[in-house]
């Protein structure tokens, strides 16, 4: 029997074999899904800002790009996943809502994406999918068994990749 | 103790805080009843205190689809507000002030979305000029942006943007009734946590 793990905001998942990872709603958080495909093991975490706080107080790891992506990678490799092998997807990091003349809360999306991505750069995972910025929500499901990631979005249907 | 998040308030802090809720209430009861003319009552709103996981659950579920209205604040207090409405809370709007109503959310025209976004600011001014008169801080708000899409995706903007190192959010629930049916409306009041100091310090319920 497969069963779907949730992953809330700030938080993340692991899980292998035959089931799912899914998190609900992301709109300027981001998704990030990683992937060894020998091992069937698959990996997920919600992250909602790009840098966790210098001075340690941060106490959510998985809420930062910086912190959170890399113990992502640290669970997966504990329970046997190579780092070598390992692949991501990602999606989110979209602008919901537009103030006149504000741009801090407009581009926490952009800011997410882009801390998404050199985290993932230095930690030398390549990223094999991606579907981030527009405006709107997605909900990402993610499975142990190929590596598929789909994409749920308000008004905008349903995609697989 | 030092306030870091809200998770640290103590009861006196959280009950001083309800009561910019009660205030907030009432003043917005009397703007709602101005502009849609007719009388309107509001209960005592409940004012919680909750990580952002279990207030996305507690508004309706992550993927379910609101309006959300959001404004910055600025000057004396720094964050933001949030409205969250549902189809039926807007309906129940437009019917009093165009006499229309819509099926859908994708049914909004842009005169609908503009009286959805008139609406929202009328009651969260309302909350505003009740913690601007109770701590004698001048706020002002932004203009509104409203986005219609997952609740979940929503709350985490203003949370991920004033809350950087907190994990906790204030939801003020407020029910208000007219023609005799009653309405949920919830909005979220996120000030930064220098502000909430401010505020606290205002309300003489925080010494740092």
């Amino acid at each position: 029997m497969s069963s779907v793990a949730t992953v809330g905001i700030a938080e993340m998942g692991v899980v292998r074999g035959e089931d799912q990872l899914i998190t609900y709603a992301l709109g300027s958080c981001i998704g990030v899904c990683i992937y060894d495909k020998n091992a069937k093991i698959a990996g997920m975490v919600h992250i909602m800002l790009p840098t966790a706080p210098t001075d340690g107080s941060g106490k959510s790891v998985c809420r930062y790009a910086d912190s959170g992506v890399p113990a992502l990678v640290n669970k997966m490799e504990s329970i046997g996943a190579r780092r070598g092998l390992l692949t991501a997807k990602i999606a989110g990091g979209a602008r919901m809502f537009n103030i006149p003349g504000d741009s801090v809360v407009g581009n926490i999306g952009d800011r997410n994406t882009d801390a998404v991505k050199k985290i993932l750069s230095d930690l030398r995972i390549p990223i094999v999918g991606h579907d981030v910025g527009q405006d709107y929500a997605r909900t990402m499901s993610f499975n142990a068994c190929d590596g598929m990631v789909t994409i749920k979005a308000f008004s905008k249907g349903i995609t697989t990749w | 103790m030092a306030i870091k998040s809200y998770e640290d308030l103590d009861s006196m802090q959280l009950d001083a805080l309800r009561e910019i809720g009660n205030i907030g209430a009432g003043n917005a009861a009397t703007a709602l009843s101005g502009t849609i003319g007719k009388p309107v009552n509001i209960d005592i709103p409940t004012v919680k205190i909750l990580d952002i996981n279990e207030a996305v659950e507690a508004l309706g579920g992550a993927e379910k689809i609101v309006a959300g209205i959001m404004v910055k604040l600025e000057e004396g207090i720094h964050g933001a507000m949030m409205s969250i409405q549902t189809l039926d809370v807007i309906n129940l709007m437009l019917d009093s002030l165009l006499g229309t109503k819509v099926d859908s959310y994708e049914e909004l025209d842009e005169m609908h979305v503009s009286a959805v976004c008139e609406i929202a600011n009328i009651l969260m001014g309302s909350y505003v000029n009740a913690i601007s008169d109770m701590t004698g801080m001048p706020v002002n708000i932004s203009v509104p942006a409203i986005s219609i899409n997952m609740l979940g995706a929503l709350v985490a903007v203003p949370m991920a943007t004033y809350c950087y190192e907190a994990d906790k959010i204030m939801i003020i629930e407020g029910k208000f009734s007219f023609d005799g049916m009653m309405h949920k409306h919830n909005l979220m009041l996120i000030p930064d946590v220098d502000s909430l100091k401010r505020v606290l310090t205002r309300l003489g319920v925080y010494n740092e």
